[in-house]
């Protein structure tokens, strides 16, 4: 078998004791960024990204890895235990999740909440595995066309499935592609937008940009917001649930699990969607739909399990086609390329014991996340007591520090200054800032392909619709753009959206 | 809703793309843009900049026509001292080192916030420059000057 081939090859690269260590700090520093709500993973990625240079690829990838799927555990901590979402996705989990522990089985919730994590994310590590090598295959007989039209599709679908709106995502897009442009074009040497500074010839980096928009445009924007004070008082007696939450927990946890996973790979779907899906799932399928947000324990199991099946399928566009599907993975292709790895179909069988390496990892670290996250939740806890007034500088602080580090240069520090300048516009205006990092990842490669395909059809566009695969992957990007302008999906999209 | 006609968010978000727009072609216009077939490196810039345009025009008009409930008003003391602790590092790291850039963009920075206690923040902005210290030239190595000396 192949598979287990693959998987055997994998977990080799993961036991490997260097692998395990990156793979632990990775999920230790995901949980405590989970846990604190004033920064995201978006920026601790970003920040950690040029000091992942000198790291083997896979090591590198392990850890930034880690620190997504971990910083989706910590959220649902500070969920039940303080009703504050770490992280968006882990809203829902407030509803049950905090009752449960208003009614003194914070215990068992966050027991619940970390099995459910776990079991999904072992599912959805073979899910992985499984998908992984059809896709690949399919995708090496791609040329240029195929390509340019699943990059159309990824960007749709991400502005589609997303939050906010669909115009102004998809103008963010647009926007994206634009700064993409900047730098040196390959094929004619001829600089472009370059304003002749010097630092923009390789192109804009997307670092800063991140790090601008995501980071300190957020602090910026939180300190207008009056501060609340959060008060910790639970007392954690047993964390053991009994038989019959587990019994009514089962089930929720499979249906979250395979529905995560599912929405999980789509691109956009990775974080917020899976959550909510499971959670209404859930509440449709229960006997006494009256009891959620009373704390009922499937309100807690079923979107913690979607939640991470999601995070971790989220990964399958981008190991086997080199697509990321959100923002995030934006940021893993920048540092498989800071690797001098093209993303794409062939890094699976150029690299199998990074793709493989990094799926198993997943699956340690879950292990890892476990046993961190349940006999130390107090101190985890304990973290949020740490007030927003000393959070903030250190952050500011870190992020000069980090973006100052990718090149050695002022230059990328100023860049980011701008880029929080408009982050804080964005968000005044209420325009969503991540459609507009995956343009600026994705733009090079979607002029590259288009050119590429114009030059083999002689300038005829109708090439992308005469091939059968770019048809029907464009036949899609159609179906969702005209299922947004029916008022009944918009208004079933506000619905599954809405917090 | 005191100012309804003036400045809500669609008309913002419109006029500051067909400003994007408007910049790359001013940007652009020297750079060959070729054919479909052959595109040259104008073609692509140009390209966007016109769907840019069109999406500008469309939240220009959209913001101008409908009502809205008008954009939060913007708080200066935030923005303006975040960017300054950021231009600070910025302009420091280089010449006096990593130590003193620390120290002025924590104390800096944590003047955004009202609640900021000043003994508090000297010894946290000392505490914090001496970790990234540790953290980034002696565990991370990065090339930066320590000292301005």
């Amino acid at each position: 078998m192949e598979l287990f081939d693959n998987l055997l090859l994998g977990l080799s690269t993961a036991l490997q004791f260097n692998n395990l260590l990156y793979c632990l700090i990775g999920v230790v520093i995901g949980t405590a960024i989970g846990v604190l709500p004033g920064i995201g993973p978006i920026p601790t990625i970003a920040l950690l990204l040029p000091f992942t240079f000198g790291l083997e690829p896979a090591s590198s990838l392990i850890m930034l890895a880690g620190i997504f799927y971990g910083a989706q555990y910590g959220g649902s901590t500070t969920a039940i235990l303080v009703n504050v979402p770490g992280e968006t996705s882990s809203v829902v989990t407030c509803l049950d999740g905090h009752e449960m522990a208003k009614q003194g089985r914070a215990g068992p919730a966050l027991a619940i909440a970390a099995i459910s994590s776990f079991f999904a994310g072992t599912v959805a590590t073979i899910i992985i595995a499984v998908l992984s090598l059809p896709l690949a295959d399919l995708a090496m007989r791609f040329t240029a066309v195929e390509y340019f039209s699943l990059l159309v599709l990824g960007l749709i679908a991400a502005v589609v499935l997303a939050h906010g709106s669909v115009m102004k995502s998809l103008a963010m897009v647009f926007l994206g592609l634009l700064l993409g442009v900047i730098g040196i074009d390959v094929n004619s040497g001829a600089a472009r937008m370059t304003f002749g500074v010097p630092s923009l010839a390789d192109g804009l980096d997307f670092v800063p940009v991140a790090m601008g928009m995501f980071g300190l445009a957020e602090i910026i924007a939180n300190l207008e917001r009056p501060s609340v004070q959060r008060v910790v008082s639970q007392k954690l007696h047993d964390l053991i649930p009994s038989r019959a939450d587990l019994k009514a927990a089962f089930p929720a946890m499979v249906r979250g699990t395979f529905l995560g996973s599912a929405l999980g790979v789509l691109p956009g779907g990775g974080a917020a969607l899976p959550p909510f899906s499971s959670y209404a799932l859930e509440k449709k399928l229960a006997k006494d739909p009256s009891r959620f947000g009373k704390g009922a324990i499937e309100g807690v199991a079923g979107p913690e399990a979607a939640n991470n099946a999601g995070a971790q399928t989220s990964f399958i566009p981008l190991l086997t086609l080199g697509i990321p599907a959100n923002a995030l993975m934006a940021l893993m292709i920048g540092a498989l390329m800071m690797q001098g790895i093209q993303p794409g179909p062939q890094v699976m069988t150029e690299q199998p014991e990074l793709v493989w390496g990094v799926i198993a990892s997943m699956w340690t670290g879950n292990l890892m996340l476990l046993v961190i996250n349940l006999p130390l939740v107090g101190l985890w806890v304990s973290m949020l007591k740490i007030p927003y007034r000393l959070l903030f500088p250190a952050i500011v602080l870190f992020c000069c520090i980090g973006t100052y580090g990718i090149s050695n240069s002022a230059f990328n520090v100023w860049l980011m200054l701008g880029c929080a300048v408009l982050g804080y516009f964005f968000i005044k205006v209420g325009v969503e800032p991540a459609p507009l990092l995956l343009g600026l990842v994705l733009g090079p490669q979607l002029e590259e392909n288009f050119r590429r395909a114009m030059q083999l059809s002689d300038g005829d566009p109708s090439v992308f619709l005469t091939r059968p695969i770019s048809a029907v992957l464009l036949g899609v990007v159609a179906l969702m753009l005209i299922a947004m302008l029916s008022p009944a999906v918009l208004r079933k999209r506000k619905e599954a959206l809405a917090e | 809703m005191t100012n309804l006609r003036l400045g809500g968010p669609d008309l913002g978000f419109g006029a500051f793309l067909v400003l994007v727009a408007a910049g790359t072609f001013a940007a652009t216009w020297n750079l060959p843009i070729g054919t479909a077939a052959e595109m040259g490196p104008g073609y692509f810039p140009w390209a966007i900049a016109l769907i840019l345009l069109a999406f500008g025009l469309f939240f220009t008009v959209k913001g101008l026509t409908r009502s809205h409930a008008g954009i939060e008003p913007m708080q200066w003391r935030p923005i303006t001292l975040i960017g300054i602790a950021v231009a600070l590092f910025a302009l420091v790291v280089e010449g006096l080192g990593l130590g003193l850039a620390s120290l002025a963009t924590i104390i800096v920075a944590a003047w955004a916030s009202r609640e900021s206690r000043f003994f508090e923040v000297i010894v946290f902005a000392l505490f914090m420059s001496a970790a990234a210290i540790l953290l980034f030239i002696k565990v991370l190595a990065l090339p930066v000057p320590l000292w301005p000396w």
